[in-house]
Formats: C-alpha cells, sequence, structure tokens
C-alpha cells in the first residue's frame, strides 16, 4: 500500500485535488448550506427575505398534504423496490441457467440502464393511453375499464410499471455479475441433491447474493424516491388528485409553481434526511457483508 | 469479472471435452420460452415506439396496427427540423459531452492525488468527496437555482455542466481501479525517475483504458438523461435539450396539435444515443460496474 504512494509534492496534490475540490464546495456543499439557511426563512420572489424560525418545519408537520405525499413515496418505493428486486432476480436466474444464447438474453434485457426516464413515460403514455393505447383494448377485454387519468389507483400502478421497466437492467447487471461468482461446485451439489429450478434460486442463490440485493434495494429505493420525477411529470403530473404526489414532485411544485422557497427549502432538507438514512443503512450493510465474497 | 468467470467455466467445460453437444442439450425449452416471453415484454414499449414513428397519424388501437408504415423519412425530417429536435440534440450532446470529458479529467486527478502522493489529510479529502453521494442533484436544485441566478448561469450551458463536473462515483472508482495497479509496476516507475504528468500519461492512463471506457458510458448515459434540472434551468428552446424537448411535444400532443407518430419519432431519437453506446461498449461498462460495488 505504502509503496504506491510515489509522490510526495504537497502542491502539485493540492493542484490535483483542487478542480474537484472547488466544484464539490461551491455546487454541492454550498448549495446545501444555502437550502438550510433558507428553511428559516420566508423566501420568495420579488420580496425581501423574512426569518421565521421553524415555521416552515412546523407547517410541513402539520401539513395533511405533506404527511400524504410521505406515505405515497413511501408506498410506491415498496411497490417499486418489490417489483423491480423480484422480476429481476427470476429474469437473473432464467439467463444463468441457459447457455446458448446467454450473451444476447443478456443485453435484451438490460439494455432499460440507458432508457431516459422522459422517453419511457411518453411510450408508456402511449401504449396505456385511455382512448388510444395499444393496450388498452386487450386489458379492457379483460374486465377493467382504464381511466388513469381521473383514477388515482390506476395512474399509481402506470407510474409504478414504468418505473419498474426502467430499474430492471440496472438490477440484472448487478444480479448477474453476484450469481455468476456463485461457485459451480455449490449448483452441482444442489442439482446432486435434486434441488432444481426455484427451489436452487431461493435457498441457493438468493442466500449467497443477500449482499448485492440489499445493495440494489437501497439504490433502488434512492431510486424509486428522486429518480423517477420524469415518470410522474410527464404521466401524471402527480395527479389525479395527487394519488401519484410523490415527495420530489411536491418539492418541485412548491418551488416552481408555488415560487415558495422557503418552504421549498425545509423540504429539500427532509430529502437530505431521508437519502442520509438510506445512505447509512447501505454503509452498515456493506460493512457487516464485507466478510463475505466482495 | 463475469467474463473471466464465464471464460473458466467454458474452459473447464471443453476440458471435459463435450461442451457444445452437452450444453445445448442442457438447455430446458422452457427456460428459453419464458425468457423469450419476458424478451418480448422489456423490449415491447420500445418496439411500439419504433414502428408508430414510422406511421402517418400514430393511432394504433390494436396490434395489427403495429406493423410499420411508409411515414419514417417524413416524421423524422419534421420532428428534427420542424420541432427542432435537432437543435436539441445537439444541445444534449454537448451537455453530455463537456461533463463525461470535464468529469474524467478531474476526476483522473484527483483519484491520482489521492492513491499515489505521500501528503497529510488525504483521507480526509476522499471522505469530503465521497459525502457528496448524500447531495444529488433532488436535494440540491431549490438553492441551485437560486445560486445560478447569482450567478448569472441561468439559461446557459455553464448551468447545465459544470455543477455535475465533481463525481464522487468516478473518483470512488477510479481510486479503486488505481489501488489494483500491481504496485511492482509503480515502484518501477519510480526507479526510472519518471515525473507525475509522464506518470499519469504514459503509466496511469494506459492501465485504465477499460476502466475509463466504462465511467464515460456511465456519466454519458446519466448526463443524458438528465431531466430535472435543464427543465427548471433551461427556459429558452434554443439552449433546451432533448430530454426537456420530449415534455414540449408532450404538451402539444395532449392538446391535440401533434400526431404520436412524431411523439415516438423524437422518443426514438432520444433513445438512440445511449442505447448505442450501451450495446457498442457493453463489455467495459460491465467489467466498470463490478468495481463499484467493491
Amino acid at each position: 500500500m505504502s509503496t504506491r504512494e510515489i509522490f510526495d509534492s504537497r502542491i502539485e496534490s493540492g493542484l490535483l485535488l483542487l478542480p474537484t475540490l472547488l466544484v464539490t464546495v461551491v455546487f454541492l456543499y454550498y448549495p446545501t448550506a444555502l437550502a438550510f439557511r433558507t428553511s428559516f426563512f420566508d423566501s420568495s420572489f420579488g420580496r425581501a427575505e423574512v426569518f421565521v424560525g421553524l415555521e416552515n418545519y412546523v407547517g410541513l408537520l402539520t401539513s395533511s398534504g405533506y404527511h400524504r405525499s410521505i406515505f405515497i413515496s413511501v408506498v410506491f418505493a415498496a411497490v417499486v423496490v418489490v417489483g423491480v428486486v423480484v422480476v429481476s432476480l427470476y429474469l437473473t436466474f432464467l439467463i444463468h441457467e441457459v447457455d446458448t444464447g446467454q450473451g444476447l438474453y443478456l443485453i435484451s434485457v438490460i439494455w432499460p440502464y440507458a432508457l431516459p426516464p422522459a422517453v419511457g413515460a411518453l411510450v408508456f403514455l402511449f401504449i396505456t393511453h385511455p382512448t388510444l393505447g395499444v393496450l388498452t383494448g386487450p386489458i379492457e377485454s379483460l374486465g377493467v375499464e382504464v381511466d388513469w387519468f381521473n383514477n388515482g389507483s390506476q395512474a399509481f400502478v402506470v407510474v409504478a410499471l414504468a418505473a419498474i421497466w426502467k430499474q430492471i437492467g440496472y438490477n440484472v447487471i448487478f444480479m448477474i455479475a453476484a450469481m455468476n461468482n456463485v461457485p459451480d461446485t455449490l449448483t452441482e451439489t444442489a442439482e446432486l441433491d435434486g434441488v432444481g429450478g426455484l427451489r436452487r434460486l431461493v435457498s441457493v442463490y438468493i442466500p449467497i447474493m443477500t449482499p448485492t440485493i440489499f445493495f440494489l434495494v437501497i439504490i433502488n429505493t434512492i431510486y424509486a424516491f428522486f429518480g423517477t420525477f420524469a415518470f410522474v411529470d410527464l404521466l401524471t403530473s402527480g395527479g389525479p388528485s395527487n394519488a401519484t404526489n410523490i415527495l420530489i414532485f411536491n418539492l418541485y411544485q412548491e418551488g416552481f409553481s408555488f415560487f415558495n422557497f422557503g418552504v421549498a427549502s425545509a423540504k429539500s432538507v427532509v430529502l437530505f434526511v431521508i437519502v442520509g438514512v438510506l445512505m447509512f443503512v447501505q454503509f452498515q450493510i456493506t460493512d457487516r457483508y464485507s466478510y463475505y465474497g466482495g | 469479472m463475469v467474463g473471466v468467470l464465464q471464460y473458466a467455466k467454458r474452459r473447464v467445460d471443453a476440458l471435459r471435452g463435450n461442451y457444445e453437444t452437452q450444453r445445448i442439450h442442457e438447455d430446458d425449452l422452457g427456460t428459453h420460452f419464458q425468457l423469450l416471453l419476458l424478451v418480448v415484454v422489456v423490449v415491447f414499449p420500445i418496439a411500439v415506439a419504433l414502428a408508430v414513428s414510422t406511421k402517418q397519424s400514430g393511432v394504433v388501437t390494436s396490434v395489427v396496427d403495429l406493423f410499420p408504415g411508409g411515414n419514417a423519412v417524413e416524421n423524422y425530417r419534421e420532428v428534427l427540423v420542424d420541432y427542432q429536435f435537432g437543435r436539441f440534440m445537439w444541445n444534449s450532446l454537448a451537455m453530455s459531452v463537456v461533463i463525461v470529458v470535464g468529469k474524467l479529467i478531474i476526476s483522473v486527478f484527483a483519484a491520482m492525488a489521492i492513491v499515489y502522493y505521500r501528503v497529510p489529510y488525504k483521507d480526509l479529502v476522499f471522505l469530503f468527496i465521497l459525502f457528496t453521494l448524500l447531495l444529488p442533484v433532488p436535494v440540491r436544485f431549490i438553492p441551485l437555482f437560486q445560486l445560478m441566478n447569482d450567478l448569472g448561469w441561468s439559461n446557459t450551458i455553464l448551468a447545465i455542466t459544470v455543477p455535475y463536473l465533481a463525481s464522487a462515483t468516478t473518483v470512488f472508482i477510479l481510486r479503486q481501479h488505481f489501488l489494483s495497479i500491481p504496485t511492482s509496476i509503480v515502484e518501477t516507475a519510480k526507479l526510472d525517475g519518471v515525473g507525475p504528468l509522464k506518470f499519469m500519461l504514459f503509466v496511469l492512463l494506459p492501465m485504465s483504458k477499460g476502466v475509463l471506457v466504462g465511467v464515460s458510458i456511465i456519466m454519458f448515459v446519466y448526463a443524458w438523461n438528465q431531466y430535472l434540472w435543464p427543465l427548471i434551468i433551461i427556459d429558452s428552446e434554443a439552449n433546451q435539450v432533448a430530454q426537456v424537448g420530449l415534455q414540449l411535444l408532450q404538451g402539444d400532443v395532449q392538446g391535440g396539435q401533434l400526431s404520436w407518430s412524431l411523439v415516438m419519432a423524437g422518443s426514438t431519437l432520444t433513445l438512440l444515443p445511449p442505447l448505442l453506446l450501451m450495446i457498442v461498449f457493453r463489455k467495459p461498462l460491465l467489467e466498470t460496474f463490478s468495481i463499484q460495488q467493491k
């Protein structure tokens, strides 16, 4: 380790670090500090800021609209995370099981990693459109009236499906690497013991892949909370009647529909705390599992 | 990693002497059938978009309507020229290339200082950079918007590139990779009296080609797919990016002024650059992901 440190000029190392540190301080740390500060002010366009103490936070604690948004975000994240992990695990398992065409199958399911959420949203809007959608006819023939422009639960399902679809690629990329790391001898032993198919997935592969799955659960949770903004914006704009108004969209509205920068900053701080907790959990878990594999 | 394991597996099978025949017979047809079905589900929405982008009206109400039409050239021309998608795509490309090149340069600098310099506090500096994982755009966009107004950068390419230049993920991946370069090579360079610039250009970079390509793809996909921040900070069509260009199309089609076939043409265009890069460079991309998780 120490033999790698072949240079010792403080000036050179300082110059090498300077650009990253400069951007980090000015565009990452400073705005975050600014958000904390503004969260204690009444702040909007074209009028002087007024210090209001904890008023913005008290407002959030008592706002039923914000509570509903938190609730919707948590349910949405749970649905998306479970959906993505289950579908991706099964897909990965199937790909792992075949030898012919493995590479082709892999690229055919991991490509949504490159899919822009805005594109995914518009395509979903089109195929499930209540009057024009290709899928609308087949779905209605099953006895469900497609009406997600007015029906909140249906809108929630459409946004969740689109979000799940986009995230499968990223998950399979990590899961296939983890599954390929399972020693062949273990697979062979399981097969000899007559542990086949799905039972092998559940009782042999999944336990060994636990660190990867935990990692993906955290990444997917952060994605569901924050990375799905384009889906909500383009598919439902948070509606109907706020049925899909997750926290990130709620924050966007507070800032750029109502221009309440004080309240919006307090909401940013709440999101910061959520990211912090998730990252902390991930760090703890990675630490615990670092003895295995890796 | 994945590649190595698959190779090893194949070698073992080859040694057993019956690779081809045995493997093909071992594949279960049911597994292939399920895989094909799931691949169809994952690809279906984009296949619809592609088919509809070649039709005249874009009204597709049954699966039979999904054969390509003869209007492809005219649709794509109209979107690119009349709806300014050529311009939006160009702006997205400029944004993504500036972010990729800028991030790559300053992150190589930072990672080099962190790995190859014996200077005090560098672990602290690394933590300081890593901590910004807690500050994604969604947590910062309200104060960042205010900061951009103060700097007078709103509506410019500076606003959609500079805040993205510092990257904890990239520095982390490069650091992990640098730590895997054998110390013997580093020591040889030192004995030969190689200076820092020569060390970077003639030792470090040539030994990091795969990782540099891999992180470039990850960063390009990330930059190209940005939606929320350009939506907020860019308000002239001349400077707008493709993702938000899609939102403009969505507004027009919901208002009934635009045919869905043009929206799907715009969506297809927006998907192509990240998708093609991912397919072409999938090998270094997958290898880089396997570094990231460690």
